[in-house]
């Protein structure tokens, strides 16, 4: 089972390898598109890390407290 | 047998410290480790490392000198792929080769977006917005300003001196020689048109608010410690050792002027 695991292992990173890493030219846009994908996700994920640790405090959790005390 | 010993040698000079005889540490044996290379051998011999061996890339010869010092066992720090020297280590090349270039690709993505983070911030803290800029400019209405009198406006938060010179003053002014001013600047190189004269309001001493038509010079005068500015606010008596700083400034028209 080992080996059979270990040879699974070994073909996915032999096809990694030669899709995204033996081309010079591919492993940098594969940089640059990989950047752009965890910059929105780190930001993205850093942003709703926040909200969620300030759940309540924030302008927009209690926002609907005041608007609404200004319709009646 | 290498044993790490030191013994004193008899000589004219007298050996500063005596000599020791050193007591190699006792070696612990493991006999689960494997032979992986010569130095692994130290973990599994009572012995130091083979002194002789034969083999294309081996030791030629015993040296004697520094057989204390034992050879460390790197295989902890080899990758495990290519632990065994028996094994090919062609057929574990391209998971190598993947894992080297996942963590070079890894790093550059890190280092990208720090780099973009940063250059964004400093970018868009350089350009200033349109509201910031139009804070920083002050429009005077010129007309307002009689005669002789001199009005202060605030402007970035400084006093702004726009003083509307006489004729005799304007002559007066320009007829000074620069011999005798502590920072020689004729009137024409202060003023745009020599009817007005626009200067910050701030002593160059230490900082003060002067007051206007004041002092032996009919100009300014700095009550904090006696400066004497002219009508063209060069500074003529006192401490302060500049002139009054001249703000950028254009006239849109004849009445209507925009510092900043």
């Amino acid at each position: 089972m080992r080996s059979e695991r270990c040879t699974d292992d070994m073909a996915l990173s032999k096809t990694i390898y030669n899709v995204f890493f033996r081309r010079s030219s591919v492993f940098t846009v594969t940089i640059v598109v990989s950047t752009l994908v965890f910059e929105r996700a780190f930001d993205q994920g850093g942003d709703a890390l926040f909200e969620h640790l300030n759940r309540g405090k924030l302008w927009k959790h209690i926002k609907h407290n005041y608007s609404e005390k200004t319709e009646e | 047998m290498l044993e790490a010993t030191a013994f004193p040698v008899a000589g004219p000079l007298k050996a500063l410290v005596p000599g020791v005889i050193i007591n190699e540490e006792k070696i612990l044996i493991d006999p689960k480790k494997p032979f992986l290379c010569r130095e692994s051998l130290s973990g599994q011999s009572p012995k130091t490392g083979p002194a002789v061996t034969v083999s294309i890339n081996g030791k030629a010869g015993v040296r004697f000198a520094h057989t204390d010092i034992r050879v460390p066992d790197f295989s902890h720090y080899r990758r495990p792929d290519v632990l065994n020297p028996q094994k090919s280590s062609q057929e574990s090349s391209e998971s190598r080769k993947t894992f080297s270039y996942l963590m070079t690709g890894g790093s550059a993505v890190l280092s990208l977006y720090t780099a973009k983070t940063l250059i964004t911030q400093f970018v868009t803290s350089m350009s200033a917005s349109a509201d910031v800029l139009a804070v920083s400019k002050i429009e005077i209405k010129l007309d307002q300003i009689p005669e002789g009198k001199n009005m202060t406006f605030k402007w970035r938060g400084k006093p702004l001196f726009v003083r509307h010179r006489t004729e005799k003053e304007i002559k007066t002014e320009d007829s000074v020689n620069l011999a005798e001013l502590r920072d020689p600047q004729h009137d024409k190189d202060r003023v745009v048109n020599p009817k007005w004269v626009i200067v910050l309001g701030v002593c160059t001493h230490l900082g003060c608010v002067p007051i206007a038509n004041a002092g032996e010079y009919g100009g300014y005068y700095c009550p904090c410690h006696g400066s004497h500015y002219d009508a063209s606010g060069r500074i003529r008596k006192g401490p302060a050792p500049l002139n009054l700083e001249v703000p950028y400034y254009e006239f849109l028209d004849d009445d209507t002027v925009i510092v900043g």
